[in-house]
């Protein structure tokens, strides 16, 4: 294969796309050394300071775990009507921001879009720790989580089995399920790529221990058969799983005869707010990450305004989600429905509804036009608005929901403790720390798929007859 | 006797021998494979950073039994949890909740998805490690120090000779097919 061609079909290689999947021109070798190479350099000073505030963070995230369990629930806000609040949002939130990861490594996978390639790994690793945040709230809210164990149908003494026909139960199988396939998932889809670390590391501490996880992956064309089968078949299983999971969380309100929770609208509006607030995670760490670890060559332009397109059209589908909610709490002429839509808007909690508002189904819409898809300070500020807009979200459907209900006698108010703030920002501050280790360790993009990647772009036939691309 | 062969399964006379031969490119190792194949030697093995396109084919590898595992793995978790569920709410302890009946097949559904799914995957994972025969840290094909660019940037072929081969005639034909590194190891005696 001659240089020049090789640099013409990377560059040019598709004569619709404005930008390339993959900067320059790349083979196995310099792949190798540049997409490894953040993972071999010394941390910086920005990776330090970002660690330090992280690890802080998590330490706080102790310090509310300890408050909770030594004075019990009541150190939240939760109160009655308002039994379910700040650790339910953020058990929604949290879960919601792990599905864009399997949607990108499963969904965009069986479609066969390459972009996803650059991004997967990514987007895996914030999957993995975004579940274990959000099972941390529902397991703190039982109040007694060394109990926990007791959700699981285990033959005990007690002779009691769970009760199969809540959708509590339900969502302790689903998170269960979601985060064991997704490690699995991405372990697997690690191994070549730990192998890779192993055989280019330099000292032998490091051979070692990248050796040990690796688990003497060689390569094999005999491994690579079975592997590629594997992958797919999980691939396939993960996608009607991540859709399972939110659908079932989305139980946990519809199921209930609470006004503004039970409408069938809420499994698919819920699916999509976790894939529009997900991707919109994966672009608030993406765009800091991929200039601070060198990946401006295969995490392009490209990648980031499909994710934004993305965005766009999951913000559609949330907005839809608000409309209807809205148009069949007033066509119901059921008057509790319409109450709660009402005092929703104008009631005490009005603030963050208009919040919600803005950034979910207003941001979004600067996506319209390419400036702004394709402008990274534009993208980095709406990726965070919308971040917001979905914790909003939940807060507007779980808070607002239950704070006035069918008898104004019982009605109150939701105040936040300090501990409910400092237990959602210390799962940021935790989130975080997770990150930022895994970007320090391992690599940030998948290696060996990329590298299969630019051989078949190689491989791509003559530009102008290509017209599909990303 | 066999029971003592087996024994020493890790003495150094018994171990296996491969020849290891690197390639400029993918499509020259899946080449080579064809002719390697073509003269006898059916013990071979592909080594290469990604899935190399029509590597299988090369191997003379059918299809792979992956499905099948997860397949009885996914139906494994099905009725295992559909019939769990049966048996503790409807059978073994039937509690009345909502005037439900103690058998609910809309209420079942989703944890039989759930486990459906859990068992396929992990019967998936760990399938594949059992095919792969992984973890195995340690490998003769690991004695080569140039053979860690099998993972990074090389694309070797090795080749197990059978027992009392010197391995001679596998080189000279992967020499002769355009082989640019080549090597004989021999599995350590440790």
């Amino acid at each position: 294969m001659a240089a020049a061609e090789h640099a013409a079909a990377v560059s040019g290689a598709d004569a619709l796309d404005t930008y390339p999947l993959l900067v320059g021109k790349q083979d196995n070798t310099t792949l190798t050394g540049n997409l490894l190479a953040h993972v071999w350099a010394r941390p910086d000073k920005g990776w330090l300071l970002s660690f330090m505030i992280a690890l802080s963070g998590s330490g706080a995230l102790v310090l509310a775990i300890t408050v909770t369990l030594v004075e019990g629930i009541g150190a939240w806000g939760n109160n009655i009507p308002v039994g379910w609040a700040f650790d339910i949002t953020n058990f929604v939130w949290w879960i919601g921001i792990g599905h864009a990861g399997t949607l990108i490594s499963a969904i965009l996978f069986l479609f066969q879009q390459r972009w996803r390639t650059a991004i997967n790994r990514f987007s895996e690793a914030m999957t993995i720790f975004a579940v274990m945040c959000a099972g941390l709230f529902p397991l703190l809210h039982t109040g007694r989580p060394w109990f926990a164990y007791f959700m699981f149908p285990y033959p005990s003494t007690l002779e009691m089995w769970p009760q199969f026909k809540s959708p509590l139960i339900w969502d302790v199988f689903a998170v269960s399920t979601y985060f064991t396939v997704s490690v699995l998932f991405w372990y697997l889809g690690l191994i070549p790529d730990l192998a890779s670390l192993r055989d280019a590391s330099k000292s032998p501490i490091q051979r070692r221990l990248y050796g040990i996880f690796a688990l003497g992956w060689r390569g094999s064309g005999r491994h690579w058969h079975n592997y590629k089968v594997g992958y797919l078949l999980l691939a396939g299983l993960s996608t009607p799983l991540v859709v399972s999971v939110h659908t079932i969380v989305s139980f946990d309100f519809a199921v209930a005869l609470i006004p503004g929770w039970h409408t069938t609208i809420f499994p698919p509006y819920f699916v999509a707010g976790a894939v529009f607030s997900g991707f919109a995670m994966v672009m608030s760490w993406m765009v800091p990450a991929r200039h601070f670890l060198g990946l401006k060559h295969v995490i392009t332009m490209r990648h980031l305004e499909n994710m934004n397109k993305i965005i766009l059209a999951t913000g559609m589908l949330v907005s839809y989600g608000y409309l209807m909610e809205h148009w069949i709490a007033w066509y119901s002429g059921n008057q509790f429905e319409w109450f709660v839509f009402f005092n929703r808007a104008t009631g005490p909690y009005r603030g963050v509804y208009y919040l919600m508002l803005f950034c979910n189904v207003l941001v979004p819409q600067i996506f319209w036009f390419k400036y702004f898809r394709t402008s990274i300070p534009w993208m980095f500020i709406a990726s965070i608005f919308v971040n917001i807009g979905m914790w909003c979200e939940r807060f507007v459907i779980i808070v607002t929901s239950l704070h006035r209900d069918f008898l104004p006698a019982a009605w109150d108010m939701y105040y936040p403790t300090w501990v409910d703030i400092t237990l959602f920002l210390g799962t940021i501050g935790f989130f975080s720390t997770c990150f930022l280790l895994f970007l320090k360790f391992i690599p940030a993009v998948a290696v060996s798929e990329v590298k299969e990647l630019n051989e078949e772009l190689r491989h791509r036939p003559a530009p102008v007859t290509v017209v599909t691309g990303a | 006797m066999e029971h003592a062969a087996e024994h020493h399964g890790h003495a150094a006379p018994v171990g296996k021998t491969y020849v290891l031969a690197r390639f400029e490119s993918g499509e020259a190792l899946v080449d080579a494979c064809y002719k390697v194949r073509e003269k006898g030697f059916e013990t071979i093995d592909t080594h290469s950073p990604y899935p190399l396109h029509g590597g299988d084919e090369a191997l003379g590898l059918g299809r792979s039994r992956v499905p099948s595992i997860a397949l009885a793995g996914g139906l494994t978790g099905m009725f295992g949890g559909y019939l769990m569920m049966v048996y503790m709410n409807a059978w073994n302890w039937p509690i009345n909740v909502g005037g439900r009946p103690p058998h609910a097949p809309p209420s079942f559904i989703p944890i039989t998805f759930e486990t459906t799914v859990l068992l396929a995957s992990l019967s998936i994972f760990f399938g594949l490690l059992a095919l792969m025969r992984l973890p195995q840290p340690y490998h003769a094909t690991f004695e080569h120090e140039g053979f860690r660019s099998a993972v990074n940037d090389g694309f070797w072929l090795s080749v197990a000779l059978p027992p009392g081969s010197d391995g001679k005639d596998a080189a000279a034909l992967v020499s002769q097919l355009g082989a640019k590194e080549i090597s004989t190891v021999k599995e350590s005696a440790e």
